[in-house]
């Protein structure tokens, strides 16, 4: 799932590991969270999206528009 | 499962278990090998030997189970996947060996070479996942 979480984390100039440890997760689960190939669950999701002071919507893009999914 | 404690304490409490334990099995093997000798020793003291070796790596293999349960939830997936290709890879060999041993290929193998076996297996899962692509 593609996510803006490299761009945010990048704005406030954490590494992974900083990001890592504000979330209590590997560096390894950050990378693979930003580079789309783990979806995190959504406890973490929602620790992340506290985190940035954004949505979930904002945070994660599944490719299917809101209208898209009301069909 | 354990509740999950975060990354940084599940690997605390992992390493605070593993290295004693291990020392406790190194130690273990030290006294069996070097100041038992099993060639005149009783069933008995056989038996506690093979117990007393055992228990340590069952500790082990409690805390890596231990680790998996509270550990964050990516660091989980990528244990358990090394697990379950760990535990495929020693399934498969030990079936191969197992029809060598019935088909009169070879002599008969030590039981024992299947925990090492399933060790190197799940390690080297597990590094290939830290260095290679994510699960």
């Amino acid at each position: 799932m593609k996510n803006i979480i490299r761009a945010l984390r990048a704005e406030r100039g954490w590494s992974q590991q900083e990001l890592a440890d504000k979330l209590d997760v590997s560096r390894q689960s950050v990378n693979a969270i930003e580079t789309g190939k783990y979806d995190p669950s959504l406890p973490l999701a929602f620790a992340i999206a506290r985190l940035f002071g954004r949505s979930l919507e904002e945070l994660f893009d599944d490719g299917t528009s809101l209208a898209d999914a009301a069909e | 499962m354990a509740q999950s404690k975060g990354f940084k304490t599940a690997n605390r409490r992992y390493l605070q278990a593993f290295w004693p334990l291990m020392a406790v099995y190194v130690g273990t093997v030290a006294v069996t090998s070097f100041f038992i000798d099993m060639d005149t020793a009783s069933t008995a003291v056989r038996v506690a030997s093979a117990a007393a070796t055992t228990l340590p790596l069952a500790g082990v293999l409690w805390v890596i189970m231990r680790l998996i349960g509270e550990t964050d939830e990516y660091t989980r997936l990528r244990q358990l996947t090394a697990m379950a290709r760990g535990g495929a890879i020693s399934a498969a060999l030990a079936t191969f060996v197992g029809f060598l041993q019935i088909y009169g290929a070879v002599d008969t193998v030590p039981v024992f070479f299947l925990g090492p076996c399933f060790f190197l297996a799940y390690g080297f899962s597990y590094g290939a996942a830290c260095f290679g692509k994510s699960v």
